[in-house]
């Protein structure tokens, strides 16, 4: 009689422990429902563009983001001090631009400067996204810009176009940091500065990154160097580095920045960066942008 | 051995059968703010949800980052800013039905469910109110309720333009099927 018993205990026992274990199972039922989709894209930026560089991220489908750049004069040295407020009184150059999401990925941007009269326009692309479960533990986006220099006398139009060619490459490495690298490529028809020696290409390499100060507020730093043996101190060219403080406020980004570089365009300030911080020729810059969206009544 | 077999099958009837679980994996659960600039809505039809009839248990639970926005950069604002779904990815509803319901019969009832809401993993007890109706065999859930941001500390910061409702309109329809244990 003794086998049956245990028999009969353990059918008990485990009769009980089925009926305990339906409160559990309904969690990981619960569990197993909800799908958290692991392949989100990452933001890596708050915006299309850092104090030089242009971000990863694009403009997305029917949005248009309407961007003023700004950069002023001298804040110190020969051409700057207190007669001109810091630079504020003079104008080094402005950018007026529009950047559409033809879709998410795909951007065409246009836009133009005081610095050359150039008017630009880009295509660019996100060919590859960072997802949250890492997969793709980093983004790359593509950008093909032609840049025209309206004004001034030339023997032939193409005497007045440049190219600029970049693959930026970036991780957001914690909430706090992003960082991104980006080779470039830039051929002027006419060279920029078009002085003897001067080449018509040469490439560059650009990297800037992002620190979190506050969920709205962001350190940004922005560096390039171009390889160019014309573009050396000797001959009176300074690598372009900019800083700044980009303050996201709902559908704006505003970013004020401290950079050496007269130009926005990435065609003028790394063709010609001729001013130095070690002799007060940094200036104040901003950033206004405005993100417009159209898919305004969606269905859901 | 006889007498063993007889006790096994008498407890065999004794246990009732286990009724099973109903589950909903679309349920859709939409917000809704008004601010003086502009309406903000977001909705998501991937909401999943587990009743339990035999002890009334309602449970939901939600992927933050699956509400879709009419505009991305709210999205990205509801994700990164207010809700940090990296973070909390998930806002969970344990409760239990207050009312007992004879899931056999059609019918359409008020209920209310008590228990754990989790949002921005912050957890406040909170009694709800709903309609659950019985079709054919098919049950549905339905309810729309307030969500306070400080009582799940997300906070509105003052600089942002759209300002955001101190309250979230929530509302939540899901429809289950029988699940085979």
């Amino acid at each position: 009689m003794k086998k049956p018993l245990l028999l009969l205990t353990l059918l008990l026992i485990s009769f009980y422990s089925f009926s305990q274990k339906a409160g559990s199972s309904q969690d990981s039922l619960l569990n197993s429902l909800s799908s958290d989709n692991p392949k989100e894209p990452v933001t890596i930026f708050k915006s299309t563009l850092l104090v030089l560089s242009q971000t990863t991220e694009t403009v997305k489908k029917n949005n248009l983001n309407f961007l003023v750049i700004h950069r002023f004069g001298d804040f110190a040295g020969t051409n700057g001090g207190g007669q001109i407020f810091y630079g504020l009184d003079a104008v080094a150059d402005v950018y007026i631009g529009f950047e559409y999401g033809i879709t998410d990925k795909l951007n065409i941007d246009l836009g133009r400067s005081t610095i050359g009269r150039l008017v630009n326009m880009n295509l660019k692309y996100a060919l590859l996204q960072q997802t949250t479960d890492n997969s793709s533990p980093l983004a790359i986006t593509l950008v093909g810009e032609t840049g025209v220099r309206t004004y001034d006398s030339y023997h032939a139009f193409s005497d007045r176009v440049s190219y600029f060619a970049e693959a930026i490459f970036a991780r957001k490495f914690s909430s706090e940091f992003s960082l991104l690298v980006a080779p470039s490529f830039v051929r002027d028809n006419t060279p920029i500065p078009f002085t003897v020696g001067n080449t018509q290409h040469f490439l560059s390499l650009s990297a800037a990154a992002r620190f979190k100060i506050t969920k709205h507020m962001g350190f940004i730093i922005d560096y390039a160097h171009p390889f160019s043996s014309f573009r050396s101190t000797a001959n009176g060219f300074h690598d372009p580095l900019g800083f700044g403080l980009e303050m996201e406020t709902g559908g704006h980004v505003f970013t004020i920045n401290f950079t050496n570089s007269r130009a926005i365009s990435e065609i003028n300030y790394l063709s010609n960066t001729q001013s130095a911080y070690s002799k007060g020729e940094y200036r104040i810059g901003f950033t206004i942008s405005r993100m417009f969206d159209f898919n305004h009544k969606k269905q859901y | 051995m006889k007498p063993l077999l007889i006790i096994i099958f008498t407890l065999i009837s004794i246990i009732p059968p286990g009724k099973d679980f109903y589950i909903c994996k679309n349920a859709k659960i939409s917000l809704y703010s008004s601010s003086p600039l502009e309406d903000i809505k977001g909705v998501t039809t991937s909401g999943a949800s587990v009743y339990n009839p035999d002890t009334q248990e309602l449970d939901f639970s939600v992927t933050i980052s699956s509400f879709q926005f009419d505009q991305a950069l709210m999205k990205e604002h509801f994700n990164t800013d207010y809700l940090e779904s990296d973070k909390y990815p998930r806002a969970v509803f344990k409760g239990t039905i207050q009312q007992s319901i004879d899931i056999t019969k059609d019918g359409t009832f008020p209920i209310t469910v008590t228990g754990d809401l989790n949002v921005h993993g912050v957890t406040q007890k909170r009694t709800i109110p709903g309609t659950f109706t019985i079709k054919n065999g098919a049950i549905t859930v339905a309810s729309e309720f307030q969500v306070k941001c400080i009582d799940h500390n997300i906070k509105i910061p003052q600089l942002v333009f759209h300002n955001i409702a101190e309250s979230i309109k929530m509302n939540v329809v899901a429809t289950y099927i029988e699940y085979k244990k």
